[in-house]
């Protein structure tokens, strides 16, 4: 593919810049067991974290690709083509005046440190393999909460990495997540006391730059007993001709009582594999939300999974999906109830345009020992055109009498009933099909950050441009 | 085409074979084809039928002696199905036209019964399936149907006999104003597996579909819908749904519902939905106030919950045949 052609495969897309690329240590492509030992020296790490990694990559060699979802482009993924490893600053810095400058620019253009001014309890900003920027804001170091990247949080804090790392995603969980168990890199770790509640929402932003990158970040967030954290991240990548693999895995680990809310924007280029393994497990009466948006990307396959361990827990995912051409947004969402009177609710909400193809795939679970769980899923795709696909692939499996499980899912398209009223107040119809695709999205938008909102909107708007016609 | 032993066994993570894995429906070993007595059919003529490229219709089609051929036209028909021996194999081609009906009762002590279907229908057929085996006996159903244009198919299902029952059906819609109403009954008791997958294909526009399927599980049972609905690329104007409700009685009961949907199409109606729950305790102390013992109360319930799932088969003599055998299999199960 040339690079027009995969401009052209990508469309209007905002992030595609790149910056040349000055990295300090860049790994050869492809991946063996020595790469994988290099990287963990590199680091510095732990033995026992070398032989979790090493463990883990020998699994991923063993593990046979998924035989589901779209394995036509699964297929397609090379993994010898791909750089594991790529440094790009010398260290993470906590002034953004010692950012690297290049580096610093990507960000501004991004508009990192202005949002990290306005509204944010702290940041870490990822590029490539590393986080080369992380602040976090000092009240929240005074009440004893750790937000550091994940390859700080296991030099200053290795106890507690080795008492949870893996514990809610095992490295054998699936190939991918075998693969970044192998080779994770940054990252973000998260731990917030008892008690405590982090009112401003803490971000994270993960960049691709160079070509042919894989990004495999690792994040591990502990809500300590009654504590509460919201957690935003967002990701972008360059326009190149060929294709990055984005494979991450997020472990959420929420006590009694705690809170945790998941927030994300992806917002990758559409040559971006995105195969994400994102779960967390709440203990009595804690909560565990995720609020999930897919953009960019060419596959995405990620259901963000909640496992309710103790009494009275509560899940609740919404994610929505917006598939245009060349994509495939492969998402969903799992919740397995484990103990009695949990409750979770799954609100998905997609979009295919222009020969897309959206998927929800989800699986609700009721244990035999869940006595008097609760449990309510809604699906709604929109289809914009005749070229495009909506799929759903829901699984219900009840193991309790007393469960109360609901499923529901509809595909339509959007109506002309609709389009004619707005029409006739004055706007253009693609104006007017902008507004009812916001409007199908705002069940999920009103649960982002207002700024993060704003910005959904406006890349909503913008993929809708030239919808018509 | 490959036949029976070239065919590699499917993976369990494809959802048709993910809770009854062909291993275990199969009678034997997975690499015999061991010999099978024919079912003995009440009517019809001999006939022949093509091999398949799907496993349970190739290996029943591999090990069947007997085929039948059943006409309808314009008419009500009964057809006994009598399957006996340790393992027992037969295909039927069932062809209806102008307006008809058909009870299909499957009975018998055979260890493991295969029935291949393959039904062709002009005009409206409404067709019942009985199962009706002994409380031991296996059973794998593979139904193939092509519904014609202007056509109207609709096929219902009570499952209450056997152990282990497979039921693989696939209905495609070929032609415009072809439409099919599916309901599924399945009473779960002892320890009785009752998986029902069942496929929809619009292939082409302005056809309609709806699928309900209602388990109520007791005892240590364990029932299994799996539905896929397709609506290809082009098939506008069509309708289609489809619901799985599950009513688990008893602690150890458990029940699986997976209601995919792929649309190709926009310009369509398309949805499905899925709800496990328990017995509601105000209708069964709504009963017992007037007199019910909790037994009886909770039968009556079931009895309506199940015949609910034939609310949209128009045809009132095949409802009353269904209700009739479901009251009596209720009513064994109540003396035990």
């Amino acid at each position: 593919m040339s690079g027009e052609e995969a401009r052209d495969a990508v469309g209007d897309y905002r992030y595609g810049f790149h910056d040349p690329e000055n990295s300090t240590i860049r790994f050869d492509k492809g991946l063996s067991e020595q790469v994988v030992r290099d990287i963990s020296e590199l680091k510095e790490e732990p033995q026992w974290m070398t032989d979790i990694r090493v463990k883990a990559y020998r699994r991923f060699i063993e593990m046979p690709m998924p035989t589901w979802g779209n394995c036509g482009m699964l297929n397609q993924i090379d993994f010898d083509s791909v750089t594991y490893f790529l440094r790009s600053s010398k260290g993470t810095e906590n002034n953004w005046d010692d950012v690297p400058e290049d580096i610093k620019r990507t960000f501004e253009r991004l508009g990192i440190p202005e949002a990290e001014q306005k509204w944010l309890g702290g940041v870490t900003a990822q590029y490539e393999s590393e986080a080369v920027y992380h602040s976090v804001r000092e009240d929240l170091e005074e009440q004893g909460v750790l937000f550091l990247d994940m390859d700080s949080g296991l030099k200053k804090f290795p106890d507690i990495v080795k008492k949870y790392f893996c514990t809610v995603v095992p490295a054998s969980d699936n190939k991918f997540s075998a693969l970044n168990t192998a080779v994770w890199s940054g990252g973000s770790f998260i731990y917030v006391p008892k008690g405590v509640h982090v009112e401003m929402p803490v971000q994270a932003y993960f960049r691709i730059n160079a070509k042919n990158m894989g990004q495999f970040e690792r994040t591990l967030i502990i809500a300590d007993e009654g504590s509460s954290i919201n957690y935003v991240e967002g990701c972008t990548a360059p326009t190149y001709s060929t294709e990055s693999l984005h494979s991450a895995v997020v472990e959420l680990i929420a006590m009694e009582g705690a809170k945790i809310r998941y927030s994300t924007v992806q917002n990758w280029s559409a040559n971006v594999y995105n195969l994400v393994t994102k779960r967390g497990i709440a203990y009595k009466d804690a909560t565990i939300e995720w609020v999930d948006g897919n953009i960019g990307s060419k596959l995405t396959m990620k259901y963000p999974s909640v496992i309710l361990k103790g009494e009275g827990a509560h899940a609740e995912v919404i994610s929505v999906a917006y598939a245009g051409k060349g994509q495939h947004q492969d998402a969903g969402a799992k919740v397995h109830h484990l103990a009695p009177n949990t409750t979770s609710n799954i609100l998905s909400k997609s979009i295919s345009k222009n020969g897309g193809r959206s998927s929800y795939r989800g699986m609700l679970q009721v244990s035999p020992k869940a006595h008097g769980c609760r449990s309510k899923v809604v699906c709604d795709a929109l289809m914009l055109d005749a070229d495009s696909q909506s799929d759903t692939y829901p699984t219900m499996e009840v193991g309790n009498p007393t469960a109360d499980l609901e499923h529901e899912a509809s595909v339509s398209k959007v109506s002309n009933d609709q389009l004619f009223y707005l029409m006739s107040r004055g706007h253009s119809e693609e104006e007017a099909m902008g507004m009812i695709v916001n409007g199908f999205f705002e069940p999920f938008t009103r649960e982002l950050p207002m700024e993060y909102a704003v910005e959904l909107n406006r890349l909503l708007e913008l993929e809708m441009e030239g919808a018509i016609g | 085409m490959m036949q029976y032993p070239q065919i590699s066994i499917p993976p369990r993570s494809e959802h048709l074979w993910r809770y009854t894995p062909w291993r275990r429906i199969h009678p034997t070993k997975v690499e015999e084809m061991p010999m099978a007595d024919p079912i003995n059919f009440s009517t019809g003529e001999d006939s022949v039928m093509d091999d398949s490229s799907e496993i349970g219709r190739s290996f029943i089609h591999s090990i069947s002696k007997v085929c039948n051929l059943v006409t309808i036209d314009n008419e009500h028909l009964e057809l006994d199905l009598r399957c006996s021996g340790h393992i027992c194999a037969g295909e039927l081609n069932l062809v209806s036209s102008g307006k008809s009906s058909l009870i299909i009762r499957v009975s018998g002590d055979a260890g493991w019964t295969g029935l291949r279907v393959i039904g062709e229908v002009k005009g409206t057929l409404s067709v019942a399936l009985i199962n009706d085996l002994a409380e031991d006996g296996h059973l794998l159903r593979c139904e193939d149907w092509t519904v014609g244009r202007d056509s109207t198919l609709e096929i219902s299902t009570l499952s209450v006999g056997g152990i282990l029952n497979k039921s693989d059906i696939r209905i495609d819609l070929k032609l415009n104003g072809a439409e099919v109403r599916t309901g599924i009954a399945s009473n779960g008791h002892k320890s009785r597996h009752d998986d029902h997958h069942i496929e929809i294909q619009h292939s082409v526009g302005h056809t309609n579909s709806s699928l309900v399927m209602h388990a109520a599980c007791g005892g240590a049972s364990h029932s299994v819908g799996t539905g896929l609905l397709t609506i290809c690329e082009g098939a506008d104007g069509s309708d289609a749904g489809q619901v799985f409700r599950n009513l688990l009685l008893s602690e150890k009961a458990r029940a699986e519902a997976i209601p995919e949907l792929e649309v190709l199409a926009d310009d369509v109606k398309a949805a499905h939905g899925a709800a496990s729950a328990p017995v509601d305790s105000e209708q069964i102390h709504y009963l017992a106030s007037r007199g019910l013992n909790f037994e009886e109360a909770s039968t009556l319930i079931v009895e309506g919950f199940l015949m609910d799932a034939f609310r949209q088969v128009r045809n009132k003599e095949v409802v009353e045949t269904l209700r009739t055998r479901l009251l009596v299999h209720l009513e064994c199960l109540i003396k035990g």
